[in-house]
């Protein structure tokens, strides 16, 4: 029976709604869709899918790359190979899928967002989104994917029937990896996902002893400073203040992003504002994209020019 | 211990605008500047802490074209001992090509290694997948998105991961082991120019890719870049520095975020 198997996100109980990406381009792809789900009671719409294989497995084994892919294994003992495997392109999707890829030979494209049912090609980004490859995969083994969220959750639809149950048991955890614990974010006064006005800045900024006259801008703005990836990795600004998916999903009625290229991570996390303004000096960059405003220039001009305007 | 990290050299293309060319089959690297893969970077650093706290060597491996001497220098300047290049013509595009040749690699010249790092994914393709799929081929247990290493033992490390949301999940694994390093994990060390010319006269050994049957593992093929779609986007604020300031206030006035 041909069939594709979603791997679903979990975490900590919650079914993460990028999941429904995964379904989209199962449903995309025309194919029989069954999901694969740990331990546990998951809110969602269970009818977008053909099967439910539900995995004697808490979450934590079940996201582990050594025992997913005995999972996979056991599944493909019961009901035959899959055509597809689809992970979510996140922290613990990606880490699984290039395993099984390894482990099982199978070909892998990551983060697609785009597929073109005609020519069988699946879009993946390069370059932080300033290009797109083509891919397709050569042979007739399955193919291993992880998908973009917000990519083709549009294309998930209800089936005509319920979906069938069915249940793996017998998993052995592997003891070369373990769960040990979860570590909280350490707790801080300020929460960026309340402000109304975000003043973010990126790689751009340059270098630490710019951050300073971006905090005074953010005082005489009455705006909140935070920012992406790299200015946290650098660790100019601290780890609170990150904006993207493995930061906060922030969603202010500006954002006002200065030297933000739009790494998809970041895009993520901030594109549901409701005004998005950026500033960068590269015309090209993605950000621009996703930006209601777009102003291209010096992104350390536009900042003492507005101080300039603001201390009149 | 010793660490066996993984370097690439890649594309400087932020700010940078790509070109296509021969319909799209290849993008024109010929204006661009190179540095090394950020992710390898930490991956590097974070393997020198672990050596110079408790001993063993690293060496750092780099996949690639003759150029690619440089990120191995940078390497041996921060602390690596040896660096090896695996010579490949042409750039490997599919990550289990990459992982395998790599495999042939490791057990042909019977390289040893307690560890072996990469960097979470390289700044060009942003697969995220060739220390994964690397582990599988090498049946060893696989970390990926390390965020911290809290301790190293004899036989097992334990470490820290991303997920998402500011969330970190601790985890025990055994060694040998495949870790994927994230950004952000230490501050990367200063590399002078000074440093590197001193690296310049450390020894690195150069092998040939088609030794170890480089891309004959290969079960997706690129078959062209294209530009991104485009969504509508900005609406673009023009003018002279005074002019675009009047416009970004007017909008935040009538956004009423300020007053």
């Amino acid at each position: 029976m041909s069939y594709a198997l979603i791997v679903a996100e979990t975490r900590r109980g919650i079914f993460e709604e990028r999941n429904l990406d995964s379904i989209g381009i199962c449903a995309l792809l025309g194919k029989e869709t069954a999901i694969l789900l740990p331990d546990g009671q998951y809110s969602f719409n269970e009818k977008l899918v053909d099967s439910i294989i539900r995995v004697k497995a808490d979450e934590e084994v079940f996201l582990n790359p050594l025992n997913m892919t005995a999972i996979i294994e056991k599944v493909s003992e019961a009901r035959g190979r899959p055509d597809l495997i689809v992970f979510t392109h996140s922290s613990s999707g990606a880490e699984s899928a290039a395993y099984a890829a390894g482990l099982f030979g199978f070909p892998v494209i990551t983060d697609v967002s785009g597929y073109d049912k005609e020519r069988g090609i699946f879009f993946k980004s390069y370059y932080s989104d300033k290009l797109f490859g083509e891919f397709k995969t050569t042979g007739g083994a399955t193919a291993v994917l992880t998908v973009r969220s917000g990519s083709f959750k549009e294309f998930a639809a209800e089936k005509a029937a319920a979906p069938r149950e069915e249940v793996v048991e017998g998993i052995t955890a592997s003891d070369s990896r373990t769960f040990v614990e979860y570590v909280e974010e350490e707790k801080t006064d300020i929460d960026i996902t309340k402000a109304d006005f975000l003043l973010s800045v990126g790689r751009g900024v340059g270098n630490k002893d710019e951050i300073p006259a971006y905090e005074e801008l953010a005082g005489l703005l009455k705006a909140v400073i935070s920012g992406s990836r790299p200015v946290i990795d650098k660790m100019w600004l601290p780890k609170a203040r990150q904006v993207g998916t493995s930061g906060k999903t922030v969603k202010p009625k500006v954002y006002l992003a200065m030297g933000i290229s739009g790494a998809f991570q970041h895009i993520a996390g901030m594109k549901d504002a409701d005004c998005i303004i950026a500033i960068n000096k590269d015309a090209e960059a993605p950000i621009f994209q996703y930006a209601h405003y777009g102003i291209v220039a010096d992104m350390h001009k536009v900042r003492d020019a507005l101080k300039g305007v603001l201390k009149g | 211990m010793n660490i066996l990290v993984f370097t690439k050299r890649v594309p400087a293309t932020q700010e940078e605008e790509l070109r296509l060319i021969n319909d799209g089959k290849d993008v024109d690297f010929s204006k661009l500047p190179f540095k090394v893969n950020d992710w390898d970077n930490y991956a590097v650093e974070e393997a020198v802490k672990i050596v110079e706290k408790g001993g063993g060597a690293v060496t750092a491996v780099s996949i690639g074209n003759t150029e690619s001497d440089e990120v191995l220098r940078r390497a041996i300047a921060m602390g690596a001992k040896d660096g090896f290049l695996v010579e490949v013509d042409q750039a490997l595009h599919d990550p289990f090509a990459r992982g395998a040749l790599i495999r042939n690699f490791i057990r042909k010249e019977s390289i040893p290694f307690d560890v072996i790092f990469t960097g979470v994914q390289s700044e060009d393709d942003q697969f995220a997948s060739v220390g994964g799929i690397l582990a599988a081929l090498l049946k060893l247990p696989y970390v990926s998105m390390v965020v911290g290493i809290d301790s190293v033992a004899k036989d097992h490390m334990v470490v820290r991961r991303e997920l998402e949301g500011g969330l970190q999940e601790r985890v025990r694994v055994t060694t040998p082991c495949v870790l994927s390093i994230q950004s952000g994990i230490n501050e990367p060390r200063y590399v002078s120019i000074m440093g590197i010319r001193k690296a310049s006269k450390v020894e690195r050994k150069s092998f040939k890719g088609i030794e170890y049957d480089a891309g004959k593992e290969s079960h997706i093929e690129l078959v062209k870049w294209v530009y991104p779609p485009k969504k509508g986007g900005a609406q673009m604020l023009g003018g002279e520095l005074p002019d675009i300031c009047k416009k970004l206030m007017e909008i935040l006035k009538e956004k009423g975020v300020y007053q």
